[in-house]
């Protein structure tokens, strides 16, 4: 039995291991390259002076307050944007090439007709996709706390594991939908497009929202939000937020191992 | 459930295939229209038919991979979507359409099919890629289609399953290939395994299998053995006459078709028993007369015409 699970989330997971490395690569590519030009930054008054001098708005948008801070040139150059996006693409695509992506190339008919149940292999295939997002956390948390020492960053390790591992939390979330979606339907592009909007839409919400009082309220409903909402590189993050989003993302994921067993298995 | 604690409920007794009723709909196309089918233990049966007849649904549908509109489906005495999981660990199953990890080796998608089985004969694994010629080290997207069809060919016959269900096996293989998968069927017969064969190649059908069923359009035309298949397919029959062909007396014979006449010689089709055609030959000068026995493909296109 152990070989059996071994297998199931150990398969998809070795087969994904070009794209983990590329993600890893440009991950640490990502942050390391940011971090370094913070010593620029730090001197470079003129700078962070022209972006304070932006209208409020514009900087709560794009997560541009206090840029001359560590924590505001992490959020601004990385967290804002940048990692949370890295880390929802990846999950769209290791989520979509370990289910529907397989299956509609006629790769998984092989594999389904093994002595395992439909359940317990839609949940190793979605095992093994939170796991590369765990390995993506454990990279970029490396390659963050290591980029502040060697760069000189004065900011707390506490706040950035917090935003890192919550990173990796949006990008688990986003995955689970793909699960979802993939349990549903053997269609690699919905699963493609519905991962890819829900992330975008996200971050939409999250940052236009507030710029209309009609929608600032409905702000609330961006997983994005539920994530990097609170500002964890300044506060950290209340347990709430990693509930909110590690939660779902594994009810998402049962609901797509649901739907599989129930439906037909797609052919080449 | 566990595979291992369902296979209690496997019997031992009656078909190792029992279909009744099977219907699958894909929308407004009707795949498979209400086929009923049973196999034997122990036997080699051939599913035949061409492209788009239903054998790969009907095939599907057994493995539970396919959930029927209609009907009921029993696998070795368990029912195919109840106990899909006990079912599945004594059916080997090799797909028509062959789609495999590209970037595994043959040793590692035989390895990982055996993690996911529960074990494998290693030594069997070395005997089959010996005599399949295969080189098993390989990665898979470097292999030609006919040998990655050995590895699924391998993949099939390396478990230790009491049906094996085969899906075109020999699409791309070499004659001599084709030799050896026989020689693999016959083999497993010999040991009591249920093999069904899915195969639009009839010749292949003819020197393996016991018994057959033609499928057309979702439906079942006919099922029974090879040599009662060729029975009822007509026979050509092309008699010589010394003087002109006695045209009249032949043409009110119901049982010959496709009556054709030129000069001396006659051809026709003999649908029924030759005995009224005798009767009105020994009337005659007949230089000679000669009765061709049909093969299982003019069995089959007979079949075929007669059911279109």
């Amino acid at each position: 039995m152990r070989g059996r699970w071994a297998e199931l989330i150990g398969g998809p997971f070795r087969a994904s291991w070009r794209a983990g490395l590329g993600w890893s690569i440009a991950l640490v590519v990502l942050i390391v390259s940011t971090v370094a030009f913070w010593p620029a930054f730090r001197g470079a008054s003129g700078i962070t002076q022209a972006i304070d001098q932006m209208p409020a708005p514009l900087l709560d948008a794009f997560g541009l307050q206090g840029f001359g801070t560590p924590a505001g040139y992490l959020r601004g150059g990385l967290y804002e944007l940048l990692i949370p996006l890295v880390f929802a693409a990846a999950a769209v695509l290791f989520a979509n090439s370990a289910t529907a992506g397989e299956e509609d190339a006629g790769r998984l008919e092989l594999f389904v007709s093994q002595p395992v149940s439909r359940v317990a292999f839609f949940a190793g295939r979605s095992v093994a996709v939170f796991a590369w997002l765990a390995v993506l956390t454990l990279v970029a948390l490396a390659s963050q706390l290591a980029s502040d020492q060697i760069f000189g960053v004065p900011i707390d390790a506490g706040p950035v594991i917090a935003t890192v591992v919550l990173c990796g939390l949006l990008g688990a979330f986003v995955a689970g939908v793909c699960l979802t979606v993939a349990g549903l339907v053997a269609r690699p592009q919905l699963v493609q497009s519905v991962g890819f909007s829900v992330a975008y839409l996200s971050y939409l919400i999250l940052a236009l929202f507030p710029l209309s009082s009609l929608l600032a309220p409905w702000r609330q409903i961006a997983p994005w939000g539920w994530a990097l909402g609170g500002d964890p590189l300044v506060n950290g993050a209340e347990i709430w937020r990693y509930l909110l989003l590690g939660g779902p993302a594994v009810l998402l994921a049962v609901v797509g191992a649901l739907a599989f067993e129930r439906r037909d298995i797609r052919s080449a | 459930m566990d595979a291992q604690t369902s296979q209690a409920a496997l019997t031992t007794d009656g078909p190792a295939i029992h279909i009744e009723g099977l219907v699958k709909d894909y929308g407004a196309v009707h795949a498979v229209r209400g086929i009923n089918l049973d196999v034997r233990r122990g036997e080699v049966f051939g599913f035949l038919g061409p492209n788009g007849a239903g054998k790969t649904t009907t095939i599907r549908c057994l493995l539970d991979l396919l959930r029927p509109t209609a009907g009921r489906l029993e696998v070795l005495g368990l029912d195919a979507r109840q106990d899909s999981l006990a079912l599945r660990s004594q059916v080997a199953y090799m797909p028509g359409e062959l789609r495999l990890p590209e970037r595994m080796t043959g040793a590692g998608l035989v390895a990982a099919i055996g993690r996911l089985r529960g074990g494998l004969d290693t030594r069997r694994r070395d005997s089959l890629a010996e005599r399949l010629d295969l080189d098993l080290s390989r990665r898979l997207r470097e292999l030609s289609s006919g040998n990655r069809r050995k590895v699924a060919l391998l993949l099939a016959f390396v478990a230790d399953a009491e049906l094996l269900v085969l899906d075109e096996p020999t699409n791309g293989l070499d004659p001599l290939m084709q030799r050896e998968f026989l020689a693999l069927v016959r083999e497993a017969k010999e040991q009591g395994r249920t093999i069904f064969l899915s195969s639009h190649v009839l010749s292949e059908v003819q020197r393996a299998a016991d018994r057959v069923a033609v499928l057309r359009g979702g439906a079942l035309i006919v099922v029974g053995g090879v040599d009662e298949l060729r029975r009822r397919a007509r026979q050509r029959i092309e008699v010589w006459f010394d003087g002109p062909a006695p045209t009249e007396e032949l043409a009110a014979l119901p049982e010959l078709v496709n009556q054709h006449t030129e000069d001396h010689r006659f051809t026709a089709l003999l649908a029924g028993s030759i005995e009224p055609l005798l009767a009105v030959l020994v009337q005659q000068h007949v230089v000679s007369l000669l009765v061709e026995e049909p093969d299982l493909e003019e069995a089959f296109l007979d079949l075929y015409e007669a059911a279109s």
